[in-house]
């Protein structure tokens, strides 16, 4: 790793007078990198960043670009994986990016947010949620979603107000997301008087789940909350019903994605329930309808995950930074969005500003459930917000 | 008393899925003592070439009942079979004598060949297998809150024929016979009148090809996969392989369903022995009795008793 890091300056001092200066010339593109999953198990997610991110990129370009000057996006494919992410964030510093948007999970956001640290470059996620990202003084990190702690308190007033659930369970896949959402889960269930009758994890590798189903089965549990990933949801659900168990289950918002229905089939899906950022289609802000037909135009159909739509909030705060500030050197922009960034009217709501962790303030969270039909489907009774402490 | 019986059945379940791609190591480790990685993924293959023919050809020409899903069986069968016998001539038999180690490097080129193609072929996404295949069977409950589903008393059953079948082929028949005489000595069986290149074709078509069947129905009854399928289950299979003493087709199939009901006991019963998150361990507590059981008989448990190696 060290190696890898001389390796690096040694590469950058070559380039700089190449890459660096002549980057700062007049016309010479503002590089903005994109890294996330283009392959792998979440390569819909990947893909879609790319949809998403492109698309403001080109309207930038077409109307005159930033500060003057066209803007470049350097996509790269860490497929998810954390030895991945790191060569991937090596590849985008050498190529003179000012700020990347990425990665899509945590896992592989964290090894890359340790490299664009040392190098100084801009970097904000669209879709880690793990706390601890932002609790290393990374001071030009940001994320534009919401903490797993949010998450976990209005799953844990979504079990006890909406589901009048008293015992519950708790699921998840020892990946660093899932890991920390369900953690935060039982100890905001526990402050808020739910008994966590069952804790336990899957390996995502695995394709059956049939022996821990059959455990929380005879656990008598009124709701088992599932913190992992889509794809392995789906599997739930089907074997679930193969088992002929009467589960119900609620999902956190990595589960949030139209093809877990489909590997669990409609039928063993329906009636599952989700907690999740709000779904592009079902945001009212102008901003995000507005954003919401220009991709179905361009694409032929509505962006399918909320964590696309993030994507391009990231993009967006990113060129709102530069032309506020009139600079692309990623120190400024930094100190811009901690300091003076304030009540932006972003995609997915009005950004209130980040706090000096990077975080992003306030909560969209909502309550979802899986229909007949299999639509993940907005639900008519939500959660009343607690005040926090 | 309940939960034992249920927790069994998915412990066999399982365990038979092992099994059958356990054999296809097991039977190319007898005849040229060769571990052949590719395997995994050539079985992975038999679930992505089922997927394929299931939701295009045959979902246009018929209504997939049962006659549908044969015609699937038959054709990834030969599908897989005839892979087998290319990646043998073209990765394999130039290697032969070339020692051990370069056939084995050989065999890992394979696999990531295999199975970055298919990464390539199914877009990287989890792909679906059309759903109610075969739903029409019966849930079976056998008492009280213990069911089994009809699809998995198939998938044992065809498990266990093919371990049977298999068996009986290399036991009873005179080609059968030729593969036990390959696996002792090449030169041997050559001096005898057996062509040598003919049957290690031969091992390589039969093997994949039951490895296939297993991927088709891992699909079926699975309902989605993606392209790691093999690696995941591959390893767990060679593990097997090996617990039961490689090279030898019973010891496969016994270390097929030992790994399956121990790892499928670990979650089940951690809890009561005071492990909350048993399977959070599973692997971990599943592994350490595996290499117990190897430190205690170091050729598998099968690997000293029987005398004919296939």
């Amino acid at each position: 790793m060290k190696r890898l890091v001389v390796m690096t300056v040694l590469l950058a001092l070559l380039l700089g007078p190449f890459g660096l200066i002549a980057g700062a010339q007049e016309g010479e593109p503002i590089r903005i990198g994109l890294q996330g999953p283009m392959t792998g198990d979440y390569a819909y997610e990947g893909q879609g960043f790319e949809k998403a991110v492109r698309l403001l990129v080109d309207k930038v370009n077409e109307e005159g670009g930033l500060l003057g000057r066209p803007v470049e996006l350097v996509v790269e494919d860490d497929a998810g994986d954390p030895t991945q992410s790191a060569l991937v964030a090596d590849r985008l510093i050498d190529a003179g990016v000012i700020a990347v948007i990425g990665a899509y999970n945590s896992t592989a956001t964290e090894p890359a947010s340790e490299i664009y640290n040392e190098e100084g470059i801009l970097h904000i996620t669209p879709s880690s949620t793990a706390t601890r990202l932002t609790e290393k003084g990374f001071e030009r990190f940001f994320r534009v979603c919401f903490l797993d702690d949010r998450q976990a308190l209005f799953a844990v007033l979504a079990m006890r107000d909406v589901l009048g659930a008293e015992r519950i369970g708790i699921l998840h896949d020892n990946s660093t997301y899932a890991a920390g959402l369900a953690e935060w889960t039982r100890t905001y269930a526990e402050e808020y008087g739910l008994e966590v009758a069952f804790y336990d994890a899957i390996n995502p590798d695995d394709q059956d789940f049939t022996p821990i189903l059959t455990n929380i089965g005879q656990a008598d549990l009124d709701v088992v909350y599932f913190t992992g990933y889509h794809a392995q949801g789906g599997l739930l659900l089907r074997q679930t019903a193969d088992l002929g168990l009467d589960i119900q289950w609620m999902m956190g918002n990595a589960s949030n994605n139209p093809e877990m229905v489909e590997i669990a089939g409609v039928e063993a899906a329906a009636g599952t329930f989700i907690t999740t950022e709000p779904l592009p289609q079902d945001l009212e802000y102008p901003e995000a309808v507005e954003f919401v037909e220009m991709f179905t135009e361009a694409y032929g159909e509505p962006p399918a995950s909320v964590w696309w739509l993030l994507a391009a909030e990231a993009f967006n705060v990113i060129a709102h930074a530069i032309e506020e500030t009139e600079s692309t050197d990623p120190g400024v922009l930094a100190e811009y969005l901690h300091e003076d960034f304030k009540d932006y009217p972003g995609l997915s709501g009005p950004i209130i500003g980040f706090d000096e962790k990077g975080d992003r303030l306030g909560t969209i969270h909502a309550l979802y459930q899986i229909d007949e039909e299999g639509v993940i489907a907005y639900y008519p009774e939500q959660p009343q917000p607690q005040s926090e402490e | 008393m309940e939960t034992f019986l249920q927790q069994l059945i998915n412990g066999l379940t399982i365990g038979g899925f092992y099994a059958v791609v356990a054999l296809g190591y097991t039977m190319v480790y007898g005849v040229l003592k060769l571990i052949n990685f590719a395997h995994g993924d050539m079985f992975m293959w038999g679930t992505l070439a089922g997927w394929g023919l299931l939701t295009t050809v045959l979902a246009g020409l018929t209504d997939l009942d049962l006659a549908a899903i044969l015609a699937a069986a038959v054709l990834v069968m030969a599908f897989i079979g005839v892979m087998g016998m290319t990646i043998e001539r073209v990765a394999y038999r130039p290697l032969r004598s070339a020692g051990r180690l370069s056939p084995i490097i050989s065999a890992l080129g394979a696999a990531f060949v295999l199975q970055s193609v298919a990464r390539n072929v199914s877009d990287a996404r989890w792909r679906t297998y059309p759903p109610g295949l075969l739903k029409e069977l019966p849930n079976l409950r056998l008492t009280g809150s213990v069911s089994v589903s009809g699809l998995q008393v198939l998938m044992l059953l065809v498990c266990v024929a093919i371990m049977v079948g298999l068996y009986l082929f290399v036991q009873r028949t005179r080609i059968g016979t030729a593969m036990r005489a390959v696996s002792l000595d090449h030169n041997v069986s050559r001096l005898m009148g057996i062509n040598v290149d003919r049957i290690i074709s031969l091992v390589f078509m039969i093997g994949p090809a039951l490895g296939g069947l297993a991927g088709l129905l891992i699909g079926i009854y699975y309902g989605s996969f993606n392209f790691t399928l093999g690696w995941v289950f591959g390893l767990k299979a060679f593990i097997a392989a090996i617990l039961g003493g490689i090279g030898n087709i019973p010891g496969a199939v016994l270390g097929g369903f030992i790994l399956g009901i121990s790892e499928t006991m670990v979650v089940a019963y951690g809890p009561n022995v005071g492990l909350a998150d048993a399977s959070a361990w599973k692997d971990a507590i599943a592994y350490v009795l595996l290499i117990a059981i190897l430190i205690a008989r170091p050729t598998g448990l099968l690997g000293e008793t029987v005398a004919e190696k296939v």
